[in-house]
Order: C-alpha cells, then sequence, then structure tokens
C-alpha cells in the first residue's frame, strides 16, 4: 500500500501541518515576531520565491495554451490541462504567499479601486488578478466536465466555456506577457541597488524569455514527475519537442543577457573575482547554458534522464535568478544581513506542498491527464470500528484521512516546539543592561545667591577651571551609554546631607554582604522592571530539598513568590533605615527600571526638599534643568576621542 | 539541568499541548465523519436516538455494573475521579496557567490533591495487579493496558515530590524535570492510545448502533461475494 504517490502525500501533509502553525504564529504575532524580515530587508524569500518565481514557474499555463490554440500545434493538447491546472495553482500560491508577506494583507483588494497609473507594481496587481480569473475560467471545464455537474444549468455554462476559449487564451497570453516582464521591470526603479550584473535596462525582456523557456521546462518537469508517481508512461516524443523549443529559448536568453552586457560594458565585472561574478556565472550556466546546449542534442532530450536533468537544472536555475534579483544580488545597507528565518522557509514550502497536494486531488478525481489513473489510489467507501488503530485491512477511504490527518498533526507539533518563544508568546521588550557609573574631575561653582543652583561641569581643558570654582570628583550617570548623561556631584551632596550618616538616604536596599550598594546593581534594566531574586543560589544556600520549607510553607497552596516567606525576615541587614523613597516590600521580586528608579529617588527628594523649605533650596530644584544639562552631553562627546587615546596610550 | 526543565516546560510542553488537543479534535471529527458517511448510505435510517442517549448515559456511569468486581469497579473509580480533577484542579497548576494565560478557576485544597494524588499512585499499581491476577482480563489485556497506568502514575508520583519536598529523597531539578517530562509524554499517549476514550467514550453507543446501519440489500451482495446466492447467511 505504501505506494511512492502514499509517501510522497505523508511527507507533503507533515509540510502541510508546520506551515499551518507558522501561519497562525505569523498572523496573530505579527511579521517582526516571526521572520528576519525587516524594514531593511522588506523583501525576503516570500517575495524571492513565491512572487517571482511563482509567477515565472506558472508560466507554462500561457506558454502551452498559445502552442496549441495561437500556433496550432495540436500534438501538444495532452499537456494543455496540466499546464493550466499547474498555472492555476501557482497564482493562488502567488496570491497566498503575498497575503503573508502584506503587513496589512486584507488591504490586497485595494489596488482594484485605488489606481495608481504610476506604479508598476498596480499593473502587476491588476494583471495578476486579472491572469487568475482568466485561468480559473480555463480550468473550470475540467471540473465541470465531472458526473457531479451533469446538469443543465452546468452543461450551458460548461458550453459557453468552450465557445470562449480562444478569446480566454488570448487574454491570458496578453496579461502573461504584460505581468512576467513587468516583474523585472519593478527593479528599473532601483539601478544602484541592483548588482550590475543582474540590472539591466531591458530586464523585463530578461524576465520574460526566461519565463517562457522555464515555463516549457516546468511542464516537462511535471510530466515526468507525475509520470514517476502516478506510474504512467511518459511521450518522451512529445516532451523532446518542448525541450528543442525550450533549448531554443534558453539559447536567446543567454545571447540577450550577455550580449546587453557586452554592448552596456558591463560584461568585464562578470570576469573578476568575486563571490558575485561566480554566482552569476553558476546561475547562467545552470539556469541557461547547460540546459540548452544539452537539449539541442537528439539524445539527450529524447531520453528521460537526459529531459529530467535539463528541467531540474532549468527549473533551479530560474528560481535562483529571481532570487539573486530580489534579495543576493540586491544592496542592503553596510552591516545588515538577511537569510530567511525557517518560519520563511516553511511558510513557502507549506504553500508548494498544498499546492501539489490540490493538484494530486485534481488529478485522481477528474481528468487532466488523458491516461486513466492507478485504480488502487481511488477510495473505496467503508466503515470502521476502532477507531484508535489503523488497520491494514481497512479500505483507502478510511485510512487516508487517518494516515494524513495524524501526520498533519504531527507537523503543527514539531512546528510549535521549534518556533522562536516571540512567534509563541508575542514579542518581548528589547532588554536594556545598564552599566555602572563612572567617576571623572570636574568643578563646582557655588552660588552665592539664595534661589539659583551650583553650577557644575567638566573640566574640558587641563588648567581651564573657570574662577571661583572648586575640583571635585563628578559621576557620570549614563545608564544605557548612549551619551545623553547626567552629572552628579556626590560629594556635594553627600557634604549637604549630613556625611557618612546620609548613605541612606539613596541606597535604600544593599545587596547581600554589601555596604552602599551601586544603583545599577538591581536596577538592571534601563526602562523595563528586572528580576532581582535568585532563586537557584537560594537553594544552593538554604541546604537543597530540606531548606525550601524555610520560605515556603508547606501549608500554602501554591509555592510561589506572593506566598514565600518575606525577605526582610533575613535579609533585614540589607534595608537601610530612613530611605527618601518608601521602604521596600515585604517580598523583593523585580526591580523597577534604571531611568524610573532614578526619576524616582533624585525628582522625590528635590520635590520634598524645595517643599519643606521653600527659602533655602532654589525652585528650580523640581525643573528637569536641574539636573539635565544639554551642554555636558555635547562636552562629553567632544571629550571622548581624548578618553579612548589617552586610554590607548 | 536548568535549559532542559525550561525546554520540557516551555516548547516540549506546547508540542505535547497541541498534539494532544489536536488528536483528540481529530478523532472526534473522523468518528462523527466516519458516522455520518454511514448514515447516509444506510438502507434503514431510522435511528433510536432517545434510547442511544439512556444508553450513553447509563456507561459512563456504570453502577448497575459495579457488583459484578466490586474491588477492580471501585479502584477504576478511584483512579479515575484523582487522575482527571488532580492535573485540572491542582493550586500549583492554576496558576501556572493564570501566569500564562491570565485564565483561572477554582482550586482543590492542597489535602484533598495530596491525598488524591497518593489514590492515582496506589489505584493505578492495583489496576496492573487485578489486571494480570484474574485469567479473564489477561487474555483480553494488550501491553498497552498494563504499561498506561503505570505510566500515568509517574507525573502522579514525582508531582507529589516536587510537592513535598523535604520528603523528597532526589534532587528537586531532576524530579521537577521527570515530573514535566513524564506528563508531557502522557498527554502526546492520549491520542495514540485507549486513553483518547477520554472524548470518544460518549460516542460508543451511537457508533455501535450505526454499525448495523447497512447498505440496502448489503445481505444479498455478501451472499453474492460469497456464492450462496439466495441461501440464508
Amino acid at each position: 500500500m505504501t505506494s511512492r504517490l502514499t509517501i510522497l502525500k505523508s511527507i507533503l501533509w507533515i509540510i502541510v501541518g508546520i506551515w499551518a502553525m507558522v501561519t497562525v504564529a505569523r498572523f496573530t504575532h505579527g511579521l517582526g515576531a516571526t521572520t528576519n524580515l525587516s524594514d531593511v530587508t522588506p523583501w525576503g524569500l516570500w517575495i524571492g520565491f513565491d512572487v517571482m518565481a511563482g509567477v515565472a514557474l506558472a508560466a507554462g499555463g500561457f506558454v502551452l495554451a498559445a502552442t496549441v490554440y495561437i500556433f496550432g500545434l495540436e500534438r501538444y493538447r495532452p499537456f494543455v490541462r496540466p499546464a493550466i491546472l499547474t498555472a492555476f495553482l501557482g497564482y493562488i500560491a502567488v496570491a497566498v504567499g503575498l497575503l503573508y508577506d502584506l503587513g496589512l494583507p486584507w488591504n490586497i483588494w485595494h489596488p482594484m479601486i485605488n489606481w495608481q497609473h504610476h506604479s508598476v507594481l498596480f499593473e502587476v496587481a491588476m494583471c495578476v488578478m486579472l491572469y487568475l480569473s482568466v485561468l480559473a475560467l480555463e480550468f473550470a471545464p475540467t471540473i465541470l466536465e465531472n458526473s457531479l455537474f451533469d446538469r443543465p444549468l452546468f452543461r450551458r455554462i460548461l458550453a459557453v466555456l468552450k465557445k470562449v476559449t480562444l478569446p480566454l487564451v488570448v487574454a491570458g497570453i496578453i496579461l502573461s506577457t504584460l505581468h512576467q516582464s513587468s516583474l523585472g521591470s519593478l527593479f528599473l526603479i532601483a539601478p544602484h541597488r541592483l548588482h550590475p550584473l543582474w540590472y539591466s535596462p531591458i530586464i523585463y525582456l530578461l524576465f520574460f524569455v526566461s519565463a517562457v523557456g522555464l515555463g516549457l521546462m516546468m511542464v516537462t518537469l511535471e510530466s515526468l514527475l507525475s509520470g514517476y508517481f502516478f506510474k504512467h508512461k511518459v511521450n518522451t516524443k512529445l516532451l523532446s519537442g518542448l525541450g528543442l523549443a525550450a533549448s531554443v529559448v534558453l539559447g536567446i536568453y543567454v545571447a540577450i543577457r550577455v550580449g546587453d552586457m557586452a554592448i552596456r560594458g558591463v560584461l568585464g565585472g562578470a570576469f573578476e573575482a568575486s563571490w558575485m561574478s561566480t554566482l552569476f556565472w553558476f546561475e547562467l550556466c545552470v539556469c541557461a547554458v547547460i540546459p540548452a546546449i544539452l537539449l539541442a542534442i537528439p539524445r539527450i532530450r529524447r531520453s528521460i534522464a537526459g529531459l529530467g536533468l535539463c528541467s531540474g537544472m532549468t527549473v533551479f536555475g530560474m528560481v535562483m535568478y529571481r532570487i539573486d534579483v530580489c534579495i543576493v544580488a540586491f544592496a542592503r545597507p553596510e552591516g545588515f544581513s538577511y537569510f530567511p528565518h525557517w518560519t520563511e522557509f516553511a511558510v513557502s514550502l507549506g504553500i508548494v506542498a498544498a499546492a501539489v497536494l490540490v493538484f494530486i486531488f485534481f488529478v485522481e478525481r477528474l481528468k487532466v491527464y488523458e491516461h486513466p489513473m492507478d485504480q488502487a489510489e481511488i477510495p473505496t467507501i467503508g466503515p470502521s470500528f476502532d477507531p484508535v488503530t489503523v488497520r491494514s485491512l481497512v479500505p483507502a477511504a478510511v485510512t487516508a484521512p487517518r494516515r494524513y490527518s495524524l501526520l498533519f498533526i504531527v507537523g503543527a507539533s514539531l512546528a510549535i516546539a521549534f518556533l522562536p518563544q516571540q512567534a509563541v508568546l508575542g514579542t518581548k521588550p528589547h532588554y536594556t543592561p545598564v552599566a555602572a557609573t563612572r567617576t571623572i574631575d570636574g568643578f563646582v561653582i557655588e552660588n552665592e545667591k539664595v534661589g539659583e543652583p551650583n553650577t557644575i561641569g567638566f573640566i574640558e581643558d587641563v588648567g581651564a577651571i573657570p574662577a571661583g570654582a572648586m575640583v571635585t570628583p563628578l559621576i557620570i550617570i549614563d545608564g544605557n551609554r548612549d551619551g545623553r548623561l547626567t552629572l552628579f556631584n556626590h560629594q556635594g551632596h553627600e557634604d549637604r546631607l549630613g556625611g557618612e550618616e546620609s548613605c541612606a538616604s539613596c541606597h535604600h536596599l544593599n545587596m547581600p554582604m554589601d555596604r552602599a550598594s551601586s544603583c545599577h546593581e538591581c536596577h538592571r534594566d534601563m526602562y523595563e522592571p528586572t528580576l532581582i531574586f535568585n532563586h537557584e543560589s537560594h537553594v544552593r544556600g538554604t541546604d537543597g530539598n530540606q531548606g525550601c520549607v524555610k520560605c515556603h510553607d508547606p501549608s500554602s497552596a501554591v509555592k510561589s513568590y506572593e506566598t514565600a516567606t518575606a525577605c526582610r525576615e533575613c535579609h533585614a541587614e540589607s534595608i537601610m533605615s530612613g530611605p527618601v523613597i518608601a521602604d521596600p516590600e515585604d517580598r523583593w521580586n523585580s526591580a523597577v527600571g534604571y531611568m524610573a528608579a532614578m526619576h524616582g529617588l533624585c525628582r522625590q527628594c528635590h520635590i520634598n526638599k524645595a517643599e519643606m523649605t521653600p527659602g533655602e533650596f532654589p525652585v528650580s530644584l523640581q525643573d528637569c534643568r536641574a539636573c539635565h544639562n544639554a551642554n555636558h552631553t555635547v562636552i562629553f562627546s567632544e571629550m571622548i576621542p581624548r578618553v579612548k587615546n589617552s586610554e590607548s596610550q | 539541568m536548568e535549559a532542559l526543565i525550561e525546554w520540557a516546560r516551555g516548547p516540549f510542553f506546547w508540542a505535547a499541548l497541541t498534539f494532544m488537543v489536536l488528536g483528540l479534535l481529530r478523532h472526534l471529527a473522523i468518528t462523527l465523519w466516519d458516522i455520518f458517511r454511514v448514515l447516509r448510505r444506510a438502507g434503514d435510517k431510522n435511528m433510536p436516538y432517545k434510547q442511544i442517549a439512556t444508553n450513553t448515559v447509563k456507561w459512563l456511569f456504570p453502577i448497575d455494573k459495579v457488583g459484578n468486581r466490586f474491588v477492580l469497579s471501585m479502584t477504576s473509580v478511584c483512579f479515575h475521579i484523582a487522575v482527571i480533577l488532580v492535573p485540572i484542579f491542582l493550586a500549583g497548576h492554576i496558576a501556572l496557567w493564570k501566569r500564562g494565560t491570565s485564565l483561572s478557576w477554582p482550586a482543590l485544597p492542597n489535602l484533598a490533591s495530596d491525598i488524591l494524588t497518593i489514590i492515582a499512585v496506589i489505584s493505578a499499581v492495583a489496576i496492573v495487579i487485578q489486571r494480570s491476577m484474574a485469567k479473564a482480563s489477561r487474555g483480553l489485556s494488550r501491553f498497552q493496558d498494563y504499561a498506561l497506568p503505570l505510566i500515568i502514575a509517574i507525573p502522579f508520583a514525582t508531582g507529589f515530590l516536587v510537592m513535598h519536598p523535604q520528603w523528597n529523597p532526589f534532587p528537586f531539578n531532576v524530579m521537577f524535570l521527570l515530573h514535566v517530562v513524564s506528563a508531557n509524554v502522557v498527554l502526546i499517549l492520549v491520542p495514540l492510545t485507549k486513553i483518547s476514550h477520554c472524548v470518544l467514550l460518549p460516542l460508543t453507543q451511537l457508533v455501535s448502533e450505526v454499525a448495523w446501519h447497512f447498505p440496502e440489500n448489503a445481505g444479498s451482495k455478501v451472499g453474492v461475494a460469497l456464492g450462496k446466492e439466495g441461501e440464508p447467511i
């Protein structure tokens, strides 16, 4: 029973399961949490592969339709239906892929209403939408021929659709020509961001010609694969005709691409020793040069192996061409790199897997290929009574949903195990660690006038101390080291508040076995509260398992922070008496952000002092500028090179 | 060890929970779909729904069958009550749900949880012993019938030691990891083994009834297939 097709479907269902879970994460927590896309790289794998390459891969539809209906080569008719179906599913995949990439996917219909005549993307959007409708109409007869639709109304629709086949084919060719080329035209607006080996003023022509060649090779590859999986005979004689056509088209593509570069004088760049030139030659050889040469040899294009190799190379190479243009050869600012997150691969692969499953579904149930399908795979109907164990005697209609749904669930569960935490729980705020303060020599000028604050500042140049100033160490408060600092006269505050006795006014809580612990030791993040309780060290310090009851009362329902013994019961010596701010809570779980801590302490004290003794302290003590002085930031930024130099000497 | 615990209670737990929920939904969906399909083809489409409902309730609480093997029945009832109540209504578990999803519900008192946990472990072992002692049960039993009660007992035993570290002779972290991992394994086993009766049991009476609703002329078709056309089967 485990035929090739069953194995293929099993693998596809696992991928679809993974895709489903990533989809949930993508649409609940957004692009930032689930992908490596950023403002610098808004166009990643999804645009490069799903949209750019997806549209090109679906080119077989219009190429084969033109071959049979316009050029009248009737013998290729057996390839038309699978090609149209591939194109139809391919364009649906493009639209679905685009939904993932759009920040506001529910606005995807906007181009239909808001016409931006100057936008290439508008043309692409309209063409793709119209062509998708054309493809649906072109494929509809295959569905309507099924016995399920054997009713007068559907028969009439079928007759009409068959009558308008030719206009539909013509419309399809026009629309495809337009948007296959204008996907290339998109890059004309960024001539300096695309690498010269890929940029060309006629890039639209390259995109179109390569799409035609790729379309022919895609139809070939698909026939070979369906021959392998559905075990029917492959008509190599017909396929060799497609191969010869592809050989010519791919040859033309190489001639245009290289010729254009030679005429514009940029071909020299392809012979420089660089990664980009290597990539250029590799891509060009794989997608066109080698297949074109091989397919020109009759013996190769008449063998299944030869056709398989050439079509595989072209498909791989042309996908690479689109991805190169869109991602690899597209310049990014210095220091920014992009490699897709695995979730991006999962979505791209998942869409393809789903499309292949739908393709198989249609092939099994409708007359897509002219060969009769393997009867063993066509389900028969029967009940089953042991829903847990899949029995081999049970018919396929019962086992298939069981097998594939289980694999889908396995895929979904695997995906959730490997999703990054932010993709499951949502993005967490960024951690901005706080560094210790630094001390530097500065000066203080005491203002004699009551109501004016003292002036403090850096000594910019040794020897240039202002008149009447006193040299004193100043503390630079710059927790996140962004250079926007506050100068703090620690000595002056200590003197004013009463010498060493006054430490407790600010240093309200000490680390164990420490005195006057610095602010940053607990307030460890610039903006967010941080956990300051170290459970592991308490477990070690309180004698392991037996020590649990020292903090967690066995009678309490839950062993949690809220029900634990108060910290002050053991760490009473850490709490300083008489600080400016309120006493700490019973349990010290998290400390507020550094900025909030600084403002909370300094401002509170300044306000208190100004209110308590209005005459003695300056009113401006409550203002921002009492501590924040933009000049200090400017002077400090100018001093940094000097500080660095003196450090290096 | 810390990283392992974080993995087990983070990604591994999410994966196991997802697998259990989706797996049970899958069982439900497939069973309902099969019932629907069989009924659509059935010759006799009249179903005694009222009787099925009564039977379902009767078999969910089979009080009149208890006398059959009283001790085993009582052990089984205790096991079920403990295994269903403790994981859902343990105060510590609810605190975790509240922290993660801000959902919470009333909890069992800790003493009740402790007693039920001990009951779960003892009754699991007792079920396995009684199953292996009686000849009739032995004949009906597969490997999973012996293994599952013991596997289910592991998270309960380890959970009890985690709740009472002062009685735990092993390192706390090891016990905690064992508790989380074994519970995850049980979650994964739910849809893959007979534990899936937790959602399928209410449907068994319906399935048994539907099974007798053959397609029209099924009997004569079987006769044809067996080469005994016209003869009584």
